[in-house]
């Protein structure tokens, strides 16, 4: 029998709020977890998507679902309609705040849209031996995202290096394309 | 194998100390010391790197070829060189204006550098607030200037600033900018305005002031307001004209209705009584004269009262050559009374005889009809006078008629 009261959109399909009241739902534990809990599953996933589907393909599936998060957190954390500045001043903090990572912006040509930034003690990666792979393709769909919503330009962000500092930095080049 | 690890510890310190120099041939170490060498050559090229991106970053370069990720030593310099191109970054943000950027994690310098964009900041939106005000008091000014223009345009009024030390017309409205090239009026009011300046004292304050000046055959009267101020820092005076011309002619008007006589224009009896009152209640010496028009009722009955008019007007003119000081009124008929002020009851009496004597010339001309005459009774008054006004008048006619009786038989009627 089916439940006409329930038009919810199911989990497969994202949305924000099916993100669900964490205070509510977690009264004793609270809102924060190990990092090494969301690297758990991060890796553990990966792992999976590139035994089943190639690794080059794994990293792509990285990419979109980094770029739909960025999205959505832009959208329903961050204020679309400041200047740059005020933009990216409430990126720093949110990001910061929510312990996602230290964003420090490096350079932006305002002609272009072309940006330079890095992010330190990042939430996915900082830690993780430094290798010759990029690691962070989640990271770049996140920032992509994040910078679309803002722009309405589409962005291509690729991780251009990292070092090892204590923690790993990424530095990530964001290379405006034509506009939507 | 000495000489392999010479050639190893030759190659180490070429790349050490020269490295242009610096070459291993990794076909001449045997087979055990390969991995060494390549070991070795990966060490000599990541000091290359470093030793080249650490020299950009000492000319300041921060755009030079980066550290491969494998480059682990290089990490602290790639911190460094992020550091620097944020930092570089933030403070053209702050260049631009934005005193919202805030540095992290970067102990004394995050400090030094924040205090810094708050102060800026705040001296900044100080900046703008003073800005403001001053937009403010520059518009509230402009206003006021608007309508200091207009009133200064539109009114009748003559307003002119002069630099007190130098004499130099500073400002003049519109309605006397119209007169600054008339040649009689303005060398009067130049001077005036000179007399004026000179005359001022150093902290004198505004006052009014009444001015006659001559405008070609029109006398022109004046209600000024002399007002010093500061003009554009320069310490000057503001004259305020206001032509009151008319309304001195319309006092003219009622003066001359309530205290003159309206055939000879001379004062009436009113104010000739009145001027006497006064000078005998402030204890002054002066001199009455009484004088009647001998003859009068015979040229009214005999020639008709225009005639006797004519006459009245003839005897008037001859007593207003008197002298300019005295004060002549009509008292009523035949009958002027004189006042003169400090004069001698002697000269006065002299006076009287020279002008009878100028009117009795005038009977010898051809067309005279009657004989012209006149008597009078000559009064002094000192400041210990004790008589009335009514008891002075009437000691002078008294005066009067033993004059005329005296001189009754010298005087015919008719030519």
């Amino acid at each position: 029998m089916a439940n006409v009261f329930k038009k919810n959109i199911p989990h497969s399909t994202f949305a924000w709020e099916n993100l669900g009241d964490v205070k509510e739902g977690r009264g004793d534990l609270g809102e924060d977890m190990p990092v090494i809990v969301y690297r758990l599953m991060q890796y553990t996933m990966l792992d999976v998507l590139a035994r089943a589907h190639g690794e080059e393909q794994a990293n792509e599936y990285f990419r979109q679902a980094g770029f739909l998060a960025g999205s959505e957190f832009a959208k329903n954390v961050l204020r679309l309609d400041v200047d740059f500045n005020a933009f990216v001043a409430d990126l720093q903090k949110a990001l910061q705040e929510m312990k996602i990572g230290i964003l420090r912006m490096e350079a932006f040509d305002a002609e272009t849209g072309n940006l330079v930034l890095t992010v330190g003690q990042d939430l996915d990666c900082s830690g993780l031996p430094v290798t010759n792979e990029t690691v962070c393709n989640y990271d770049e769909g996140f920032i992509a995202g994040i910078l679309e919503a803002y722009t309405g330009t589409k962005y291509v962000v690729r991780e251009v290096d990292c070092w090892a500092n204590g923690d790993r930095v990424c530095r990530f080049s964001g290379i405006a394309q034509k506009a939507i | 194998m000495n000489a392999v690890a010479e050639y190893l510890f030759e190659y180490l310190r070429d790349v050490l100390f020269d490295p242009d120099r610096a070459s291993l041939d990794l076909a001449r170490l045997p087979e055990d010391f390969v991995e060494l060498g390549q070991g070795i050559e990966f060490l000599a090229e990541c000091i290359g790197e470093i030793r080249a991106f650490s020299k950009a970053l000492a000319r300041g370069d921060l755009n030079s070829a980066i550290p491969s990720p494998d480059n682990e030593m290089a990490a602290p310099l790639k911190a460094l060189h992020a550091t620097l191109r944020h930092l570089t970054w933030q403070t053209q943000q702050v260049a631009q204006g934005d005193y919202n950027q805030r540095v992290d994690y970067l102990g004394d310098f995050a400090d030094a550098f924040n205090t810094m964009t708050q102060q800026l900041e705040h001296r900044y939106n100080a900046l703008l607030e003073e800005i403001d005000r001053s937009n403010m008091q520059s518009q509230a000014l402009a206003q006021s200037n608007d309508i200091f223009e207009l009133v200064t345009r539109e009114t009748a009024q003559w307003i002119a600033v002069v630099e007190r030390a130098t004499g130099e017309w500073l400002f003049t409205n519109y309605p006397i900018s119209n007169i600054l090239a008339n040649e009689v009026f303005m060398p009067q009011l130049e001077r005036w305005i000179k007399d004026r300046l000179s005359s001022l004292e150093p902290d004198s304050e505004s006052r009014a002031v009444e001015v006659d000046l001559s405008f070609g055959e029109i006398s022109q009267y004046f209600a000024a307001i002399v007002r010093p101020v500061l003009w554009r820092g320069r310490a000057s005076v503001v004259f305020v004209l206001t032509d009151i011309s008319a309304e001195r002619e319309h006092m003219n008007e009622l003066e001359t209705a309530a205290y003159r006589d309206p055939l000879t224009k001379q004062y009436n009896r009113h104010y000739g009584m009145r001027l006497l009152e006064q000078w005998t209640s402030q204890h002054r010496s002066f001199v009455l004269c009484f004088v009647d028009i001998d003859n009068l009722k015979y040229v009214n009955d005999k020639f008709g009262h225009l005639e006797g008019d004519k006459y009245i007007m003839e005897v008037s003119a001859t007593l207003r050559g008197f002298a300019p000081d005295a004060t002549i009124c009509r008292l009523g008929g035949d009958e002027f009374m004189l006042l003169l002020d400090n004069w001698t009851q002697e000269r006065a009496e002299r006076r009287c005889g020279e002008l009878r004597a100028s009117l009795v010339a005038r009977n010898s001309e051809p067309d005279s009809q009657y004989l012209r005459s006149m008597s009078y009774g000559v009064i002094g008054a000192q400041p210990d006078n004790t008589l009335t006004p009514s008891e002075l008048l009437a000691a002078a006619d008294e005066k009067m008629y033993a004059f005329k009786r005296a001189h009754k038989m010298e005087r015919p009627s008719s030519v």
